[in-house]
């Protein structure tokens, strides 16, 4: 028994990382395949890619109150759930059949032609489901800390420079058949950590500073609040200062480490993202209201109990 | 085709919380679950001069309905009256419409795993009858109607007094409307 809001849970963060970052690996794979050179990536990375989104959809389904009924989110075209699962579902598609040109054992892996139409339409999906939780979450008014456009950027940002720390791990396991852009990609992923700062930072100034109070002090709990832990040490210096200065290291060992703190600056950074929509825009007394409901472990309950 | 609305008073209203629980009852809500809480406000000012405000608060019926357009199954739905209601047999509670809807006014049934709402009784609106918490409230604070009624009580109520609606600039047309003044009057 619990009186608090009802609010989406981690599942759903995690659906977001996982399904963000491996969109995001179908469009840095696709992409250069294309204007690079043919299958540049990790084969195990653009294997992983769909199966991250795969990952990313069973989290999903977890989070929902009836997981086996999961097949109707796939019915109204006009949601934007709906637009987002059948985006996943193609990425999933996509991206295993991009990912088998490369292995020579198949008997399509020569149709160059083949493979760089199913390049494209993975860029195109990836870049969709990578937008998406974005875009979702942004459409929210009541919600004041996610409304506005920018959780769009912030979103699409974080799943690349995960995608891309996600390539390089996965090079660093299975190399790719050309080091051509695996030796770049720490690069960028250095410069997208740097561009995740400047925008995490101008985006809760802008929302403290700048627009209504219910949005200041929705961003004042990423800065003073319960999350501002979490986003100052977990996701600002774990997740981007720390792997953005071992990244410019050459050394294996220092990017096999800030890759993964990437990854783990990707999580923590959904996870407080999903967590600041239980703020919302309070009806005169609500909040009053819910905090004199019982919880759940109050002495008269327990004694009902017995 | 009617356009049903309500008309709460906060003037009348002495936040007994007899809507509260005549729609727990109707409804056979767990006991976790509310639709419609009656919150308070205040006391506010300084002696003698004090005053305190009970609002009871319930699904809106937006006219523009973000929960109905965030629904990946079509299991929340507008009827042409107004009602805004849940098909329990299509949701799977995502919570997209818990998330959308700016006034909390969905709950998840952790026992079924869907979502329910307030969809102003309309098993009893449908049959004539008007909605519980409406026939419960012996304050009259609540008035249910159709607004396309001239000589409906929440018409007249709407046009002679001032009446506001929740969270209004987010543009959803709600079809609550609040009666709030400072001064009780005798209706």
């Amino acid at each position: 028994m619990k009186h608090k809001h009802d609010a989406w849970g981690w599942m759903l963060a995690v659906d977001f990382f996982f399904a963000g970052m491996g969109a995001a690996m179908l469009v840095i794979a696709g992409i250069t395949d294309l204007f690079v050179g043919e299958i540049t990536t990790s084969v195990l990375g653009n294997f992983l890619a769909p199966i991250f989104v795969a990952i990313g959809a069973c989290f999903l389904i977890l989070e929902l109150g009836r997981p086996f009924q999961a097949w109707r989110v796939f019915m109204n075209p006009k949601a934007i759930l709906t637009f987002g699962a059948w985006n996943m579902l193609l990425a999933i598609g996509f991206g295993i059949i991009y990912a088998s040109f490369g292995v020579k054992a198949f008997p399509w892996s020569d149709m160059v032609v083949l493979r760089q139409i199913f390049a494209v339409l993975s860029i195109i999906v990836g870049l969709v489901v990578a937008t998406y939780p974005g875009v979702l979450l942004a459409r929210h008014k009541s919600r004041p800390f996610w409304n506005g456009p920018g959780m769009m950027v912030l979103f699409l940002t974080s799943s690349l420079v995960t995608a891309a720390a996600a390539h390089i791990f996965c090079g660093l396991l299975m190399p790719a058949p050309t080091e051509v852009v695996l030796a770049k990609l720490s690069y960028l992923v250095v410069a997208l950590l740097f561009f995740q700062i400047i925008i995490w930072l101008g985006y809760i100034m802008i929302k403290i500073t700048g627009t209504t109070e219910r949005e200041a002090k929705a961003a004042e709990r990423w800065l003073k609040g319960d999350i501002a832990g979490s986003f100052k040490i977990g996701f600002l210096v774990c997740g981007n200062v720390l792997p953005l200065i071992l990244l410019l290291f050459a050394n294996t060992t220092a990017q096999a480490v800030g890759a993964l703190l990437v990854l783990l600056g990707g999580l923590i950074m959904r996870h407080l993202a999903v967590k600041a929509g239980e703020d919302r825009t309070w009806l005169p007394g609500e909040l009053k209201y819910y905090s004199k409901l019982p919880t759940g472990d109050e002495e008269f309950l327990k004694a009902w109990k017995c | 085709m009617a356009h049903y609305v309500m008309v709460i008073d906060t003037r009348t209203c002495v936040g007994c919380h007899s809507c509260t629980v005549a729609c727990r009852v109707h409804n056979e809500l767990p006991v976790d679950m509310i639709y419609n809480p009656v919150t308070t406000v205040g006391p506010t000012g300084v002696f003698p001069n004090l005053h305190m405000v009970h609002i009871p608060l319930l699904c809106m019926h937006c006219e523009n309905t973000p929960c109905v357009d965030a629904c990946p199954t079509g299991a929340s739905q507008q009827r042409s009256d107004g009602i805004v209601w849940v098909d329990e047999k299509k949701c799977v509670g995502c919570k997209a419409c818990v998330m959308a809807c700016p006034y909390g006014a969905r709950v998840t049934n952790k026992e079924k795993g869907t979502v329910q709402k307030c969809d102003f009784c309309m098993d009893r609106v449908d049959k004539g009858n008007i909605p519980r918490c409406v026939q419960t409230c012996h304050q009259k604070a609540r008035i249910f109607g159709d607004l396309d009624d001239p000589e409906s009580e929440v018409s007249k109520l709407i046009n002679k007094e001032h009446v506001v609606r929740l969270l209004d600039e987010l543009g959803t047309k709600p079809n609550v409307y609040y009666i709030y003044g400072l001064e009780a009057q005798n209706r």
